[in-house]
């Protein structure tokens, strides 16, 4: 029994120790490492740029090209084209939208049929959020249905779309969040997307995935190590090691 | 503000504004227009009803001469972007559209459009004083050819002329992605030869499309890996000179576009490598490389869109017909990995068959793979249900046997005939089929409505044998249902047990019957093979069935069919009709003896071994019968003898094709067998022939099987004192 108890014990320091043994790498240990690390200002500033046209902030990625002489990856042109589209959706000019969209490159909607029902499910709620009930049933009928028959999912969205003309109170039923601003912004991204991929662009700035590797290598190191770590990303401040 | 409004101009009216004198009118109409059509096939349909088509490109023809001689470039340019943009939409994904921009004449205009660029186009205008400037012409123009490139409509481009490879260089050359993406589609499109093959490689294009890999965007990395695998296709050769050192490294950046972030990318470039391996087994050898693929290819799946729907058939093409890759695919999950996302349902059809095909190809060879397939379940709850209920086996077996029935019976034609390849597949389990496992409703029912099904009657299919005359490139849809559908059938009614009474009973046997009158020779044939199957080995009441069902008559001639396989079927067929039982070699004497008749004649001039084996075969088993059935062969084999050629028993005897030497000899171990009466008198006959002669000189052939049963009637025959 004693033997048992002994082993028990010992188990019982290992663990100790292990926890203990979390390496503490220090401040100033940590700054130094950090100014180890040699990163091209070319390269922070081509983050930079990829973020503002990604954005679509052409007037900064003007100034910002004049100011640091960093050139960016697409014609800044199609950033105003593309830009005018994501606006167009924003403000409930679907229509609008879709020639704006068509001129740029008609492919895009010839060939994302779900982009393509996404905006008509939109002009779609436009009208029914406008009252416009008449022609909004004319609208699903004649545009609409044909492409639920081709797809079984569409016409699933479209039932829900159209189940907002059974209520009164559409701010209220279930299906209300179709009339959400959001709804909005999330088929104007798609349409920003869209653009951006087929000018073979990444729809997607690089600047939040580096922050996102950030946090994740920083909960891996947690477990190693307790070190000087970034909470504050906005600001980048260090914070003292807790040990 | 325009608001959302659907007051839109009817189409109709639309197009009596293309005419317009004023060109502004016509330039908002064919921008309507365009808008209309753009991402919606119903539209494109109905104005191009309307003959829409023909007006945009009667409108694009009258402005190319316009651009020559107008000054005022900024309409004329216009109207050519607008009226290229509808061109394109119309051809954008619809075959329909394809061929009616080409029927009316665009597809020249366009060409001519893009081939000699008068100066007007090629003057860089500055901004202000043309908002549409030329290079936008070039964009649309080259978009509307990329469109009809993409279909098989379009017209074959002929390589092989020194100018147009010098035109389909320019086009690669071009900075612009829509011309080189065009120069990329027509390769894809139009090279089919190994000398087109050839002629690119030699012209350099293989350079091109590799910079274009390795520098381009990402359109042109894509569209340049589909050319790729274009001339690689089945060309060893050319795949050689690419992989060594005269371009350096390209295979490695194939290779690393198979780990690109897209999705697309990585799907092409995997199809590039996979056309690369079976076209030269000995790259890309390492296993490594091949996990990789079918990990890609798997992860690929996950894509909602079309390069999900895609990634099924060319992970069927890395596999098919190779045990190393099955076996790799069956531990990398491939099976729980398909099965899972047909159990998610409602799939894209395309999607649906790919899977299902991949699926069939997985069970194809490896019983591994088949009782992986077999053990597959649904959900956690239902298969703990099975198992405390104690039918566990059971229990997995309704799964898949659901999952295949769901898929027999689904709208899509495609998706119907990659069950039956699916089902063919696993029913090839001899354990499973033994254990009469698949003969059970829940499978024949579902397989037997294909047949049944009005739209695929067997008058439907003379109609439609009829049309394919007439159009070769009509795909035989239905067809293909029925023989994959056959194929299916004939392993399930192998069925070693006693349930064989199902498929008839839900007319499974009489729709066979019917098939075997098909005017497909494919569909005889096969509903031939399922019968054959079906026969085997079966009790006497399935056997008359099937013989009333088919007559004298019908039999015979199918045996005198112009076609050899469905020859080599219906003797099978009789081969197993009339094995067993001796009444059941009374069938062959129906009517005058014309079953018989008709396998004396077809062994006279049979064109092909196999068709010796099956009726060399079935003569065996009517020799097997009593002294008049003996006699009757004895007859049969001895008057063909009366012709001046060569007796096609010593033919048979001589053919180096030791499976019908032995199926010969054993038919004479059957009329010699010293026990019945007549023996001595056939022997003697035989001897008369030269017959015994020739098989004492087999007495020490090569195959076992041919010495056993030449030894066995030299015995019979020395029982009589022959030596």
């Amino acid at each position: 029994m004693s033997l048992f108890w002994f082993v028990i014990r010992q188990l019982a320091e290992i663990e100790e120790q292990m926890a203990t043994s979390k390496k503490v790498i220090t401040r100033e240990e940590w700054e130094k490492r950090l100014n180890d690390v040699k990163i091209r200002k070319e390269d922070m500033n081509k983050l930079v740029m990829n973020f503002l046209v990604t954005e679509g902030y052409v007037e900064a990625a003007e100034k910002f090209q004049m100011e640091s002489g960093t050139e960016p990856d697409i014609d800044l042109a199609t950033i105003t084209d593309r830009m005018a589209v994501k606006k167009a959706v924003q403000s409930g000019n679907v229509e609008d939208a879709i020639e704006k969209v068509n001129d740029l490159n008609p492919e895009i909607l010839d060939t994302n049929p779900q982009l393509f029902f996404h905006l008509q499910q939109q002009r779609l709620i436009e009208l029914i959020r406008n009252g416009k009930i008449e022609e909004a049933l004319e609208f699903a009928q004649e545009e609409l249905a044909p492409r639920g028959e081709e797809n079984q999912s569409f016409l699933e969205e479209l039932e829900r779309t159209v189940s907002l003309l059974a209520f009164e109170d559409v701010s209220n039923c279930p299906v209300g969040e179709l009339l959400d601003i959001s709804q909005r912004l999330k088929t104007a991204s798609e349409v920003n997307a869209a653009i951006l991929t087929s000018q073979s662009h990444e729809k997607d700035p690089k600047l939040p995935s580096l922050l996102k590797m950030l946090i994740w290598a920083q909960n891996q190191l947690d477990e190693k190590a307790a070190y000087p770590r970034i909470n504050d990303l906005s600001n980048a401040t260090l914070e003292d090691p807790t040990v | 503000m325009p608001s959302a409004t659907v007051n839109k101009p009817r189409p109709s009216e639309l197009l009596s504004r293309l005419t317009s004198a004023e060109p502004e009118v016509k330039v908002r109409a064919l921008r309507e227009v365009k808008n209309q059509i753009i991402g919606n096939r119903t539209k494109k349909l109905s104005f191009l009803k309307l003959g829409a088509v023909s007006a945009v490109a009667g409108i694009l023809a009258d402005s190319i001469d316009d651009v020559t001689e107008n000054n005022n470039c900024n309409n004329t340019n216009n109207i050519l972007v607008q009226s290229a943009a509808a061109l394109g939409s119309f051809a954008c994904g619809f075959d329909a559209g394809v061929q009616a921009v080409l029927d009316a004449g665009a597809f020249p205009n366009l060409l001519r459009l893009l081939a000699n660029p008068n100066e007007k186009l090629d003057y860089i205008p500055n901004e202000d004083d043309c908002s549409v400037n030329p290079v936008k012409v070039v964009d649309a123009v080259a978009r509307a050819l990329r469109m009809i490139y993409q279909s098989k409509l379009a017209p074959k481009y002929d390589f092989l002329q020194q100018k147009n490879m010098e035109f389909l260089i320019s086009l690669l050359n071009s900075e612009k992605e829509n011309v080189s993406g065009l120069g990329a589609s027509i390769i894809t499109r139009s090279c089919e030869t190994n000398l087109e093959q050839k002629a690119l490689f030699d012209a350099g294009i293989l350079r091109k499309l590799n910079s274009l890999l390795e520098g381009g965007s990402l359109s042109q990395r894509d569209a340049s890996l589909e050319s790729l695998a274009t001339i690689f296709r089945n060309n060893p050769e050319v795949i050689s000179k690419f992989a060594g050192p005269e371009i350096g490294r390209p295979l490695s950046s194939i290779i690393d576009l198979a780990k690109d972030r897209y999705p697309r990318t990585r799907l092409l470039a995997c199809m590039c490598l996979i056309v690369i391996r079976n076209a030269s087994p000995h790259f890309l050898q390492d296993i490594g490389i091949k996990t990789k693929l079918i990990h890609i290819l798997l992860e690929l799946l996950d894509d909602p869109g079309q390069v999900g729907d895609e990634a099924p058939f060319a992970f069927s093409s890395l596999i098919v017909q190779k045990e190393d890759l099955q076996k790799l695919a069956l531990e990398a999950n491939a099976i729980d990995k398909l099965h899972h996302h047909i159990k998610k349902g409602s799939l894209h059809p395309r999607r649906y068959e790919g899977i299902l095909l991949a699926l069939a190809d997985m069970c194809s060879k490896l019983e591994s793979c088949r009782s992986k397939f077999l053990s597959l379940q649904v959900c956690q709850t239902k298969s703990s249900l099975g198992a405390i209920q104690g039918f566990g086996l059971q229990w997995h077996f309704s799964v898949v046997l659901n999952l295949v029935a769901d898929a027999l019976t689904d709208y899509n034609a495609g998706v119907r005939a990659a069950a039956c390849i699916c089902l063919k597949s696993v029913t090839r389990s001899i354990k499973n089929l033994s254990a009469g496992y698949f003969m059970n409703e829940t499978i024949v029912i579902p397989l037997v409505q294909l047949f049944l099904d009005p739209s695929t009657s067997v008058q439907h299919g003379l109609y439609r044998w009829q049309q394919k005359s007439e159009r070769p490139d009509t795909f035989p849809l239905l067809d293909v249902v029925w023989v994959a559908a056959l194929g299916a059938t004939s392993n399930i009614v192998v069925d070693f047990t006693t349930r064989k009474s199902i498929f008839v009973q839900c007319g499974g046997m009489k729709l066979l019957v019917q098939l075997a009158k098909s005017m497909e020779s494919s569909v005889r044939s096969n509903a031939l093979w399922a019968l054959k199957n079906f026969v085997f080995q079966a009790d006497n009441r399935l056997k008359e069935g099937v013989f009333s069902e088919f007559t004298a008559s019908l039999l015979s001639s199918l045996i005198r069919d112009p076609e050899p396989s469905v020859q080599e079927q219906a003797l099978a067929l009789v081969r197993n009709l009339v094995d067993g039982c001796i009444n059941l070699i009374e069938f062959v004497f129906a009517e005058d003896g014309l079953i018989l008749g008709a396998i004396g004649r077809q062994l006279q001039c049979a064109s092909k071994a196999e068709i010796g084996i099956q009726g060399m075969y079935a003569l065996c088993n009517v020799a097997s019968g009593n002294e008049f059935h003996k006699e009757a062969v004895m007859q049969l084999l001895v008057t063909q003898m009366g012709d001046k050629n060569q007796s096609f028993v010593i033919k048979f005897l001589q053919s180096n094709d030791s499976r019908l030497c032995t199926a010969t000899v054993w038919t004479i171990v059957n009329l010699t067998c010293p026990s019945s009466p007549g023996a001595l008198g056939r022997l003697e006959k035989l001897r008369n022939a030269g017959i015994v002669t020739q098989i004492k000189n087999m007495v020490n052939d090569p195959c076992v099987d041919v010495k056993l049963r030449v030894r066995t009637v030299l015995g019979q025959s020395m029982a009589f004192g022959d030596n």
